[in-house]
């Protein structure tokens, strides 16, 4: 995409995505605009000088060359602009991937990515793989190991000790993966979660609740101060955790090892792999962690 | 509670409807002339095997770049005098027979007995002088698209010539003159009007063809070539044509192929000109932004250490940049996207409103 020309007046250049484009073309009634958001995701706010106090603070930021709009729906979008009932809040929440709370966290760290057995013959026969830190049981989750992500402000000049704003803790997660690749389980591996809809690039969502689902979302009731077990430094929120499993495609054929990924050798094993990446964004504040995946099959 | 999503309410959504225009020139040097290979082969005209009509391309058809434009046939109808009796021996008279009766039960519809109506000189179906040996001139949609606009098609072509002389030496304008406050409806394709030469006072009897906008069809009765002294309506292309080919009209539509007749009619053709309409539905989304809304950030940029940038202390105020209005479904998926120029400072004291125009 280009550059939209900004030399003259603001103009807006507005597309349908492919997802609205196949919405439209199913002709069931889903394709129905109801709801808007207002995105920043070409803004990098480090460019902001608040000190400059001369009017020029941000002329960097206004001065940001904005592309032409996306078709593809998972491209645009992806930083939200919020609204808060407070305009005194200086900290707000961030969610984090929490790898202090135990090895059962931790990436692989010789790559630093979270490592995904997709079979049985890598996640539980090959002695060399099926022990090491980072490396999950894709096949048939029956590990110990999950994703972990905590929520809440990543600053000590908010204690711990004090609770969140109810406004700012997230009670709700969309945790979005390749569908083609893997799927969402709850964390001690018993249950899939249900999909809420999977777009034309096989991405597919799944929202999770502090309600509906206790054993994906949880509150972090931890309010200690010096703890080496939490990421949070100030007020906590909510957990979310959750595994994967990897799909029926990855377990019993390379095809996607062949068209997606490459070969590599992890602990002196050689395998086949794919990196991927996990969004899970926090639906109220739309605060976004990608967490780098890589699905591993022996060869 | 914070939120990203705002949710529209009635007074956020709006309907209209917008006409646009294009101006759509043809000139006869695309038509004829242009594309020829060796001394007859015009690489931009396709004739096909059933020979039923004469397709016209802005470039050579068998390159991807060339877009088709136009067609040519002609057709009479079985009591027209071409079929009953010709100069030369009749060539393809039953498929002009069937081209004169699909156009027309297409354009011209049916009388209460469920026959065939012929073309009317003045749209009255009632009685009247008909057309009855015709050219067809279909647009294509890429021209057309969702009609031509009424008073604004002209065609130039000529009508004849002497022998020898320049088959320009006559020549004719066309046109939909006055279609804009007086058309037909009386159509099953649609509107139409009636095509009169730039000359005449339209009346009754005067005009010399009919346009159907939505159809994108132009039908000209074939009476305009007699007019020339000469009747010359060579149908070869090239210099031969003016020296030697000197059969009328009346020879040319009864006693060759379709495309001869499509090749006398194209190598005439000076120049067509309309403006077609294209029909725009949009629905117009206001996306509005008040001044207590939308003036925190989730961009990653937005803090550090979870302090936000554009914050000193607490009591200043929170701002945002806007660069994308994202418009979703009731489960949030990302139906359409919109861009602003450059990045709009949205602070609790100011407000916004994008109108965000989405067409169909």
């Amino acid at each position: 995409m280009a550059f939209l020309d900004n030399s003259g007046d603001i103009i807006l250049d507005a597309v349908l995505t492919d997802t609205g484009r196949m919405r439209m073309a199913k002709g069931d009634g889903s394709f129905r605009i109801v709801h808007f958001a207002f995105g920043d995701e070409e803004i990098n706010y480090a460019n902001y000088t608040a000190v400059t106090s001369s009017g020029y603070e941000d002329l960097e930021i206004l001065q940001t060359p904005v592309l032409e709009a996306f078709t593809n729906n998972a491209s645009s979008m992806k930083s939200r602009l919020m609204t808060l009932a407070d305009t005194t809040h200086l900290y707000l929440p961030v969610v984090k991937l929490n790898e202090s709370y135990s090895n059962n966290h931790k990436r692989y760290s010789a790559d630093n990515v979270f490592i995904v057995a997709v079979d049985e013959d890598t996640a539980v026969t090959d002695a060399s793989l099926n022990n090491v830190t980072g490396i999950f049981n894709g096949w048939n989750l029956d590990d110990a190991k999950s994703f972990r992500l905590d929520q809440g402000i990543d600053n000590s000049a908010i204690s711990p000790t004090i609770p969140i704003d109810g406004d700012l803790t997230e009670t709700q997660y969309i945790i979005q993966m390749d569908n083609r690749l893997a799927s969402l389980y709850a964390p001690d591996g018993t249950s899939a979660a249900s999909v809420s809809f999977i777009d034309d690039d096989n991405v597919a969502s799944y929202y999770v609740t502090l309600s509906s689902n206790p054993s994906y979302v949880s509150s972090n009731t931890n309010a200690d101060v010096v703890t080496a077990l939490q990421v949070i430094q100030g007020s906590r929120g909510t957990t979310c955790e959750f595994k994967i499993k990897a799909s029926t495609n990855l377990q019993t054929s390379t095809y996607w090892f062949t068209r997606l990924g490459g070969t590599v050798t992890t602990e002196t094993v050689a395998c086949r792999y794919i990196d991927t990446f996990i969004r899970v964004t926090g639906q109220r504040t739309g605060y976004s962690v990608d967490i780098p995946v890589r699905f591993l099959k022996k060869v | 509670m914070a939120i990203t999503y705002k949710t529209f309410n009635n007074a956020d959504l709006a309907v209209t409807r917008t006409l646009l225009h294009e101006v759509i020139p043809i000139t006869g040097s695309i038509v004829s002339g242009t594309y020829v290979e060796g001394t007859t082969n015009e690489t931009n005209i396709k004739n096909y095997s059933h020979g039923m009509f004469q397709s016209i391309y802005d470039y050579p058809y068998l390159s991807s770049s060339a877009n088709h434009i136009m067609d040519i046939t002609v057709g009479y109808p079985a009591d027209s005098a071409m079929s009953n009796s010709s100069p030369l021996a009749q060539q393809m008279q039953p498929k002009k027979i069937n081209i004169y009766n699909q156009m027309s039960q297409l354009l011209v519809g049916f009388d209460h007995t469920g026959a065939i109506r012929p073309f009317d000189k003045d749209g009255d179906l009632t009685g009247g002088n008909k057309i009855k040996e015709a050219f067809f001139i279909t647009f294509a949609r890429l021209l057309v698209k969702d009609e031509i606009q009424k008073n604004t098609f002209r065609m130039s072509f000529a009508t004849g010539g002497t022998a020898g002389n320049s088959r320009f030496l006559n020549s004719m304008t066309v046109g939909d003159y006055g279609a804009d406050s007086s058309y037909k409806v009386n159509s099953p394709a649609g509107e139409y009007g009636i095509l009169y030469t730039s000359s005449v006072t339209p009346n009754e009897e005067s005009g010399v063809g009919l346009l159907y906008y939505q159809a994108g069809v132009a039908v000209l009765t074939a009476s305009v070539f007699t007019s020339s002294a000469a009747n010359d309506f060579g149908s070869s292309f090239g210099s031969s044509a003016t020296s030697a080919d000197t059969r009328n009209i009346n020879t040319v539509l009864s006693g060759t192929a379709i495309s001869a007749s499509a090749d006398g009619f194209r190598t005439r053709l000076i120049n067509v000109e309309f403006n077609n309409t294209t029909e725009l539905n949009s629905t117009i989304y206001f996306c509005r932004a008040n001044h207590n809304e939308f003036n925190y950030s989730s961009n990653p940029t937005y803090l550090t250490g979870s302090k936000i940038r554009v914050k000193e202390v607490s009591k200043d105020q929170p701002l945002a940049y806007i660069t994308t209005v994202g418009l979703y479904s009731a489960d949030k998926e990302l139906l359409a996207v919109a861009k602003v120029s450059e990045p709009l400072k949205k602070t609790p004291q100011n407000e916004l409103t994008l109108r965000v125009r989405l067409d169909y």
